[in-house]
């Protein structure tokens, strides 16, 4: 580009700041360098999903009468409909899968330590919206299992005292799963949850363009014995080209998984059909699904639901307050780590039983 | 002893109490009860608890029931033929000559506690006609004692249309009555059998009246659709019955030697050829629709075949090629179009995949080029 | 220049050269099947509402055809009296297809001499229950066939 072309635009709309700042970004060079990786993975699935869904939305119709039909429509009849559908799927269960690991990462890695707290925070709020995203837009083609599945996922919440009904009500759109919680759950999946996100995510980058990457205490310890810096790579243009090529390789997966296992649509939704066998919700809430199963009935006069339910939330509570809690004791970081493996083992072999009962699923 | 004889006077005093009580209470509530019908009315110049002698229940009965302006009061548009049709039946000849071991109108109404014949509860309710029947016709003693089997209702209870009638629910499937009659109860003669079954098979009782087969069933007084199908014991027919080999029901009279081989052969080789066509479709279809792929107009077309295939067995009643070969290639169209929908939706897939693959390609030389590109940077200090 | 560094330099430029043909390539299958989605299809719409029934000049009073509505038949009707009727065509008994009959003037079922009015009702035979009702609108010459609501 031309030098006069380029004075013009930087007098009108200034980046020269910006780019500079990201030409004199590096990025750290060890042994953990690859789970850097995953954050920017998961900011580029999610991008995805915002333009597979807009595509979706212009043939979407979110009326429980045209909901499953529209799906159809769009998998049969619109050219390259059943990739765009596919690839929204997939991807939605790929960036959860990220951001889990993300989360491992970050945990394993003690990233969250001062001065990195509030981004740590922003981090499990933005977990918790994707999680929402996959609850809410499972509901969208209305069929069998996701009316199912939504009526036993929202059923958990009577188990609160008091405020159980209302919460389940302002879930529902009403008292049952209905064409009304089919629209609130596209209201909240393409407008609100999108919008909460984009403030949360750009802050999450602002904080981690102003802290620059976490070191590792391990790295950072052995810099300090050997006596040099940590290695690293400028961000423009090594950093940058190797996030270019991890994010290809999981488009080339996305696009392998919509041509051999397209994401199935299953039978339209019946409220008065009895619920089939094999009901279950999406894998990442198997392991509170299959753990709530082994809840007795009541524990001490509580209801063992209530119980389970309190132990979710205190635990979500922990995880949130994580940094300001062990933040600044390397002793007790360490110590979460094998907490961290023992949560991890938890859930998955509650997830491992969960999928081992044959269920109506996909691929 | 004389006490012992008045404590059984008065149990036997009792028991007859009991059994008039039982009675005027089922009349109280019955069809005849509600209407204002008493006792006496039925029982008038006899003591109340003795029945009327059998031989004269239908005449009875008849007084009223074959009465139009009588009936008339109390549902203008009730039938009051039934003495008259009784008359007919084998039950009322006999019961004119003086047996009283057949069936009157007590024997399948009830005497006291008469319901209407839709009430299901009805001892004459469509679902409970054959229990009726089988009181008399399935007990081996009483029918032996005019020389007939006891079979027939078993025999019903094996077949379709018993299956339709009571585990269906289906309330039109025939029963004794509705082949035999009920009042005028008799057996289809040799010539009428067919008109009886075409109440509601009209397209095989036209077929086969207009068939060569009604005037030859006819001269060797076999009794038209029993010949094949049976009367009491009627089985799904079976594509394997046309054959004139083994234990095919056509074989029975058929051989290569016997006039109509050729076609038998035809007939069977069309159904085996068709059904076949639309097996083949289907098991496309459906994989195309478990590999993702709407094939709603395949699966239209195979309906279209199997409606096809239905007509085809039904237009062998013809028992002639012509319109059988016509019926069956409509059939096998409409199935190679229901294929033709199932191979291109499973087509399409395969596009999809080399469509894919293609990406794949493209992808992978991106991604070759940018690790060079990457290797080739300067390595950082 | 030295000539080996003009070779690097052109290695380089091969290279940047090669990378942006590839990357043409992943962005045009990227571009390809967005730009070939937002067109829309010749069918605008899920048929699953509405179907199209055929020219109404071609059917003639006191005829009938089948018309496939997704994978089930609808049967259209044209009355004697020249008005358009549509019904399912899945006979309420044992799900045969019905057809009209002009020598009857109403619909009946092949299968077990199944009878229905003009208005779908069962009126005589094994049929329970009468044929479900279609709406029917005219769109100029062309009979569009809807659900009832």
């Amino acid at each position: 580009m031309s030098a006069r072309l380029r004075a013009w635009v930087e007098a009108r709309v200034p980046m020269q700041a910006l780019i500079d700042a990201m030409r004199h970004k590096t990025v750290p060079l060890h042994r953990y360098s690859l789970w850097y990786y995953f954050g920017g993975m998961t900011l580029f699935l999610f991008g995805i999903q915002v333009g597979t869904g807009a595509l979706l939305l212009l043939y979407y119709r979110p009326s429980a009468s045209e909901a499953y039909e529209s799906v159809q429509f769009i998998m049969a009849r619109v050219p390259f409909g059943w990739l765009v559908r596919s690839i929204h799927a997939w991807a939605a269960n790929l960036m959860v899968g990220c951001a889990l690991l993300h989360l491992v990462s970050v945990v394993f890695l003690q990233a969250y330590r001062p001065p990195r707290e509030i981004t740590w925070v922003s981090g499990v709020l933005l977990l918790t919206l994707t999680l929402a995203f996959g609850f809410s837009g499972y509901l969208l083609p209305w069929n069998e299992l996701a009316f199912f599945a939504t009526r036993v996922g929202t059923d958990l919440a009577e188990a609160v005292p008091a405020a159980g009904d209302f919460i389940v009500r302002f879930m529902r759109g009403g008292d049952d799963v209905t064409g009304a919680t089919l629209t609130r759950m596209f209201g909240v999946h393409v407008a609100i949850l999108p919008a909460i996100t984009t403030v949360l995510v750009a802050l999450h980058l602002l904080l981690v363009q102003a802290h620059g990457m976490s070191l590792p205490p391990s790295i950072e310890r052995m810099a300090r014995e050997q006596g040099r810096r940590v290695r690293s790579i400028p961000f423009l243009p090594h950093f940058v080209l190797r996030d270019l090529f991890a994010w290809t390789i999981v488009l080339a997966l996305l696009a392998a998984l919509s041509a051999f296992y397209p994401w199935q649509l299953g039978t339209k939704a019946d409220p008065f059909a009895p619920a089939p066998a094999g009901i279950r919700p999406e894998w990442y809430f198997l392991w509170m699904f299959e753990s709530l199963k082994y809840m007795p009935a009541t524990i001490a006069g509580i209801s063992g639901e209530l119980v389970a339910l309190i132990g979710f939330v205190l635990c979500g509570i922990l995880v949130l307050l994580l940094p300001f809690l062990v933040g600044h004791r390397e002793h007790a970081r360490r110590r979460v780590r094998w907490v961290a493996m023992f949560v991890i083992a938890f859930v998955a072999v509650m997830t491992m039983i969960a999928l081992r009962i044959p269920g109506e699923g996909q691929p | 002893m004389l006490s012992g004889i008045v404590v059984l006077c008065s149990v036997a005093a009792m028991s007859a109490q009991t059994s008039r009580q039982a009675a005027e209470d089922a009349v109280r509530s019955d069809v005849h009860g509600s209407s204002g019908i008493t006792c006496a009315d039925c029982h008038a110049g006899q003591r109340t608890e003795t029945a009327p002698p059998r031989t004269d229940v239908a005449r009875l009965c008849a007084r009223c029931h074959s009465d139009p302006a009588y009936m008339r009061r109390f549902d203008p548009q009730v039938r009051v033929d039934q003495f008259a049709q009784y008359l007919t039946s084998v039950h009322g000849e006999q019961m004119r000559k003086g047996e009283t071991r057949v069936a009157t109108c007590s024997d399948c109404h009830g005497a006291h506690g008469i319901t209407r014949v839709r009430d299901s509860r009805s001892p004459v309710a469509p679902a409970n006609v054959a229990q009726t029947c089988a009181r008399c016709h399935g007990d081996a003693k009483r029918m032996g004692a005019f020389g007939r089997n006891e079979t027939p209702v078993a025999d019903w209870s094996a077949s379709v249309h018993a299956t339709a009638l009571l585990k269906r629910g289906d309330a039109s499937a025939p029963t004794c009555s509705t082949c035999h009659g009920s009042h005028g109860a008799r057996p289809p003669g040799v010539t009428e059998i067919a008109n009886v079954c075409s109440q509601c098979h009209v397209r095989e009782a036209d077929l086969f009246r207009a068939s060569p087969k009604k005037s030859i069933f006819e001269s060797i007084g076999q009794a038209e659709c029993l010949v094949c199908h049976g009367n009491h014991k009627i089985e799904r027919p079976s594509d394997a019955w046309i054959s004139i080999k083994g234990d095919a029901v056509c074989a029975v009279c058929h051989d290569e030697q016997v006039k109509g081989a050729s076609t038998i052969i035809a007939v069977h080789q069309g159904l085996e050829g068709l059904s076949n066509a639309v097996a083949s479709a289907d098991r496309t279809l459906t994989r195309a629709e478990r590999a993702g792929m709407l094939v709603e107009d395949g699966r239209f077309s195979l309906r279209e075949a199997r409606d096809h295939l239905i007509d085809a067995r039904v237009t062998v009643h013809a028992f002639a090629e012509a319109p059988f070969t016509a019926v069956v290639s409509e059939g096998v169209a409409a199935a190679k179009r229901a294929e033709q929908t199932g191979d291109q939706a499973l087509r399409e897939l395969q596009y999809r995949r080399r469509g894919l693959t293609i990406a794949l390609v493209v992808i992978v030389g991106f991604l070759a080029a940018l690790w060079l590109k990457i290797r080739s940077l300067p390595t950082p200090d | 220049m030295c000539p080996s560094m003009r070779a690097v330099l052109s290695r380089r430029t091969v290279l940047d050269r090669l990378l942006g043909a590839w990357a043409a390539g992943v962005v045009g299958s990227i571009l390809y099947p967005v730009a070939r989605y937002l067109v829309p299809p010749d069918v605008p719409e899920a048929a699953t509402a509405t179907v199209s029934g055929g020219s109404a000049a071609s059917l003639a009073p006191n005829s009938g055809r089948i018309v496939p509505f997704g994978s089930a038949p609808v049967l259209l009707v044209r009355t004697p009296a020249g008005e358009l009727r549509a019904f399912s065509a899945t006979c309420t008994h044992l799900d045969c297809t019905v057809q009209y009959r002009p020598d009857l003037e109403h619909v009946w079922c092949a299968c077990h001499n199944g009878h229905y009015d003009l208005e779908g009702r069962n009126i005589a035979g094994p049929p329970p229950r009468p044929l479900t009702p279609f709406d029917i609108n005219l769109n100029g010459d062309e009979i569009v066939i809807s659900r009832r609501a």
